[in-house]
């Protein structure tokens, strides 16, 4: 603040200098009478820069402040997210390891005919941690890994998701899927296919996986602007609005979703993919009528990662 | 073979050799370990074995870096690296180093066993290993492994990054029948939901290109329930 008021009064100084200077005539002036009027041109002109030069610094400081300010709200939040992340990790690794554990307390107790139970166990386990380290290092390469960018045709890659999402239901589920046909198909999208072709699978797997048997499930595409928007919509339980903000972060899982086989990685996943893809991703949700995921990516990007 | 292969087991966390070492005992292999890669190298001299099973991550010298010190003595016994998952999918360094096969951790023992018994079967003692062409050929396919092209007679194909991985790793394992679970973990690096469909549409994208019928195939033969085979005869080129 100190610099502010010396910026402030040393024009304001200066000008009264000048003025004085000017009015008695010590330097030589040749229009007698103007040099009332040029003291004052000073004086004026003196305070107005010195009134400028501290609005400036007073705005700058503030704009420092508050870039101060928004760093370290951005520092809190990675380091809330941080410590949600390792507590989730924690939370994941805690389960199987505990069935391990107790699994080999079994098998080096239990009568021989138990044993077969426990193994199975402890592999079942280890399977899982398996697939957890696989999904996180998954997630950390998505953001290095070289994309392929070629075009995708996307109504044949949503009629393969969709024929894979009703062969992976044990029982017949029908899955709506809605392409547009006139005035013109769905373009391609540029990309790379087994990536796209896994986001919309988790997006699909999510749908099928979250609800009932009798709700329903649809798969929508749709040109919009310089995008294709694909909806993943289904009239299942919906999530609560506590939760929406989070659903995209590793590991999470939503209060009412640990009945359900997962990891929480899925939706993280599918929006790597999406952000690598120059896209976006949302999430609409209302409690007891359902959810729709939408992925939106760009038809020709100028994705700033790729070659 | 009337004689019990040796491997080398290379790992510097003590957990994996102590558990791997009677696994592989068991199956039928005399083991030899060790833990960094300057006895690894030493080991190799001493106990000449028939197979180097190599950890990458490793510290002081890394996997690689022994296998490439190895190349460059003239060495080709086969290895097979451990490497990371998803690190399949930037192998074109693979060339470099010359290594005969692939294991993503953490990995299934059972698939390691008939990793082994893959590469040994292959392996030709004291002969130049495919891993290590530059260039393989196939009558008038070719395939330039550095510069990741394929030319069929004189016509240059067009072919995805993928697809030329694919082809890339059917030729230097020729005559062996690869699942698709198996190329998913050694080209894509990654498993992929219903990944044996992904594996289905880049063999589908080769055959087209390489115009090779899938009911009288000159390349690449369909194992019904199985997996996929190359069946022409690799050479390696100049």
């Amino acid at each position: 603040m100190n610099r502010v008021w010396l910026v402030a009064t040393l024009p304001v100084g200066a000008a009264l200098v000048i003025a004085a200077l000017l009015s008695s005539g010590v330097l030589a002036d040749p229009v007698v009478y103007a040099r009332v009027d040029l003291s004052l041109l000073a004086v004026f002109a003196g305070a107005g820069l010195a009134g400028g030069a501290g609005l400036a610094l007073a705005i700058s400081s503030r704009v420092n402040r508050t870039i101060q300010r928004r760093v370290a709200q951005a520092q809190a939040v990675q380091a809330a997210d941080r410590r949600r992340f390792l507590g989730r990790l924690d939370h994941e690794l805690k389960n199987p390891l505990t069935a391990i554990r107790v699994g080999l307390a079994n098998l080096a107790e239990a009568p021989p005919a138990a044993q077969q139970e426990a193994l199975n166990s402890v592999t079942l386990q280890a399977t899982r941690l398996s697939r957890l380290i696989a999904d996180l290092r998954k997630l950390t390469e998505l953001e290095t890994r070289p994309l392929e960018h070629t075009p995708v045709d996307m109504a044949d890659l949503l009629n393969e998701v969709v024929a894979v999402g009703q062969e992976r239901t044990g029982e017949p589920r029908p899955i709506i899927l809605t392409l547009p046909q006139v005035p013109w198909p769905l373009p391609p999208v540029a990309g790379d296919r087994d990536l796209l072709f896994l986001a919309i699978h988790n997006l699909l797997d999510n749908a099928l996986k979250f609800t009932q048997v009798h709700d329903k499930v649809e798969v929508r595409a749709f040109e919009d602007g310089p995008n294709v928007v694909i909806e993943v919509a289904d009239s299942g339980p919906g999530i609560p609005v506590n939760d929406l903000p989070y659903v995209w972060g590793e590991l999470y899982r939503g209060q009412a979703t640990h009945s359900v086989p997962g990891n929480g990685l899925g939706l993280a996943l599918v929006r790597a993919i999406a952000v690598r893809h120059g896209g976006q991703t949302a999430v609409r949700s209302r409690p007891g009528h359902g959810t729709v995921v939408t992925l939106r990516l760009p038809l020709d990007a100028h994705r700033p990662r790729e070659e | 073979m009337n004689k019990r292969p040796t491997i080398l087991l290379v790992d510097d966390e003590p957990a994996i050799t102590a558990n791997l070492a009677p696994f592989l005992e068991r199956a039928g292999f005399a083991v030899v370990t060790a833990v960094a890669g300057r006895t690894a190298l030493r080991r190799i001299v001493e106990a000449a074995p028939d197979l180097v099973v190599l950890d990458v991550l490793m510290p002081e010298m890394d996997g690689r870096e022994v296998l490439r010190r190895l190349r460059q003595d003239g060495n080709w016994t086969p290895v097979i690296l451990l490497t990371q998952v998803g690190e399949a999918a930037e192998r074109a360094m693979a060339l470099e180093e010359g290594a005969d096969d692939y294991l993503n951790k953490p990995f299934d023992p059972h698939e390691l066993v008939a990793r082994l018994r893959a590469v040994l079967r292959r392996t030709r003692p004291g002969e130049r290993p495919l891993a290590t062409a530059e260039q393989l050929t196939c009558g008038p396919l070719r395939l330039d492994r550095r510069s990741r092209r394929a030319w069929l007679a004189d016509k240059e194909l067009l072919l995805t990054p993928k697809a030329v991985g694919l082809l890339e790793y059917l030729m230097t394992h020729p005559d062996e029948l690869v699942t698709r679970e198996r190329l998913l973990d050694a080209v894509w690096g990654w498993d992929y939901p219903a990944g044996t469909r992904t594996v289905d549409t880049r063999i589908a994208e080769l055959r087209r290109t390489l115009h090779d019928d899938p009911t009288q195939p000159r390349y690449i033969e369909t194992q019904p329930g199985q997996g996929y085979q190359f069946i022409g005869a690799v050479e390696a080129g100049r």
